[in-house]
């Protein structure tokens, strides 16, 4: 029987940036702001920090050893995968099992992004994600002039149309409501409300893909501070527990941006619905999709919080466009769904923005956004890996 | 044709026969000899069964359209002239899902299901690119 991760592992800080586009500093000197804000969240010093577990490094972010050389830390263990938003889990799970297995006594996960001046990266020329062997990640195929992760969540969302008959204002109900729970947040950078006409009348990105379906881009950092439970105990803040994880799926039948089932690149096509395996996290929690009081998830495009739904089997195949309606993914609905505006609203700071927000909720921080009562929450995304928390 | 601007496949080992069968304007994928199936993207041995003994084959070039994106934003200089263009995914007959261009119809006709046949552009001296144009079933 494997050890279990559960309140055996804790966040005990976090800490943020300012969000903004243009920004003038540095990856490095964001990355200074959140790790120092975390470490004062937490009431440690940098001191206390000997492992460091980081997602997105340069040129985008920052690299391991230019954190532990710039900030005059000395680490033990270090964990980076290559420069991608959908190591987040891996990354938190990293910490955990660090130091879980006492490699590291405080893990931090620093994320700092300066997507204004790393433009490029995201499509076109710059974008080294097409030129992966046999084609991108995202399916990108710059041959053809198709690039960037935008293109594979369109490819996503087409089909899903096709197969299902969601339309746009359907779709729209995503963008408006995290736009919504944005306007709720002192921090995002939208600080105008949206319409389904505004919506509607936005420029087209890579049909069926609208302005408002794609994320900000913007900079800034986020910085979570994890520890054993032990440790936790001596802080003076809650401790966010982790309850249960699993890792991130990969293999024929599943594309980054696509549900099992859908049938993009070579995935079987077929109304998927989660067995047991799919859905360790639960089990291993001990708990079932109607105990989660709130999901955190990637929103890099909208169609992915109707892709993560249905993985995690909060609907069933198909259903997500209808299953978003009527205010249940909204504040006060009967799932919240990134509260402080996720990627599309808040900002785009890999995701990270979400975990600080999560984990601020569970404390009971979060004044107009507080989710009442929050005792359990989670973190998961379309390729399929997850982590529970809970206070 | 030596000026054309446009990214160019990368050519691996594992997907040369790929593009010297496309300069031939043949379609062909890396079969099993064990299992029968041909699998995309070509890789160094079956991804079904297991089995290292490949071999290329010629595909009908056939399939439907399965999915489709029409790109508005310009991320290639080089693609300015086709704003707005589409990329398709098509799902060959013969089972493998492969990303392409298309000929021969407007953006509007685009739709998953959509029959389409191969087409091959010179587009340098030595690369020929697969396209996918409309046909009666």
């Amino acid at each position: 029987m494997p050890t279990r991760i559960q309140d055996q592992v804790a966040i005990v800080g976090v800490g943020a940036s300012a969000f903004g586009r243009s920004l003038p500093e540095s990856q490095l000197g964001l990355a200074a702001q959140a790790f120092r804000a975390a470490l004062e969240d937490a009431g440690l010093t940098r001191e206390a920090v000997d492992g460091l577990s980081i997602n997105i490094g340069w040129p985008l972010g920052v690299d391991y050893d230019r954190v532990a050389e710039t900030f005059g830390l000395s680490l033990r263990y270090v964990n980076q995968s290559w420069t991608h938003g959908r190591f987040i889990t891996h990354s938190l799970q990293h910490a955990a099992m660090a130091v879980h297995h006492g490699l590291a006594d405080c893990v931090a996960c620093l994320c700092s992004v300066g997507f204004t001046r790393e433009r490029g990266i995201l499509g076109g020329p710059q974008d080294i994600e097409g030129r992966r062997e046999e084609g991108g990640s995202h399916g990108e195929s710059p041959v053809y002039g198709l690039t960037s992760p935008a293109g594979g969540a369109a490819l996503s969302m087409q089909r899903y149309r096709a197969l299902y008959g969601t339309t746009p204002e359907q779709l729209a109900t995503v963008a408006l409501t995290l736009r919504r729970h944005a306007l709720l947040n002192p921090q995002a950078i939208m600080r105008a409300p949206l319409s389904l006409e505004d919506y509607l009348n936005a420029r087209r990105i890579i049909d069926p893909l609208r302005l408002y379906d794609c994320s900000l881009i913007n900079e800034g950092a986020c910085c979570v501070l994890v520890t054993s439970a032990e440790r936790a105990r001596d802080q003076a803040k809650a401790p966010v527990y982790y309850l249960a994880m699993q890792g991130m799926r990969s293999g024929r039948e599943e594309f980054i941006f696509a549900p099992p089932g859908l049938g993009i690149n070579q995935q079987t096509t077929g109304r998927v619905t989660p067995r047991e395996a799919d859905l360790e996290v639960y089990r291993e929690g001990g708990i079932t999709q109607k105990d989660v009081d709130g999901l955190y998830t990637y929103d890099a495009f909208s169609p992915l919080v109707l892709f993560v739904l249905e993985r995690f089997g909060f609907c069933g195949p198909g259903e997500a466009a209808r299953w978003i309606q009527d205010g249940r993914i909204g504040l006060g609905g009967e799932l919240p769904v990134n509260t402080s505006g996720g990627l599309l609203s808040e900002a785009h700071v890999g995701g990270w923005n979400s975990i600080v927000e999560m984990v601020r909720q569970l404390r009971g921080e979060c004044g107009a956004r507080q989710v009442a009562g929050a005792q359990i929450m989670q973190w998961a995304t379309v390729w399929g890996d997850s982590i529970l928390f809970h206070r | 044709m030596s000026d054309y601007a446009k990214p160019l496949p990368l050519v691996t080992p594992d997907n040369r026969a790929f593009w010297e069968a496309t300069r031939r304007h043949e379609l062909c994928l890396p079969h099993c000899r064990n299992c029968q199936r041909p699998h995309y993207p070509p890789g160094p041995l079956c991804p079904f069964c297991f089995d290292t003994g490949l071999e290329w084959r010629r595909l009908s070039g056939r399939g439907r359209i399965s999915s489709w994106v029409v790109v508005h934003r310009e991320w290639f200089a080089s693609f300015r002239a086709d704003l707005p263009y589409p990329v398709v995914q098509v799902e060959l007959d013969e089972g493998p899902r492969l990303t392409a261009g298309v000929v021969d119809m407007d953006n509007d006709a685009l739709r998953v299901g959509l029959p389409v046949e191969v087409v091959f552009r010179d587009v340098t001296g030595e690369v020929a690119l697969p396209f996918f144009r409309p046909r009666t079933e």
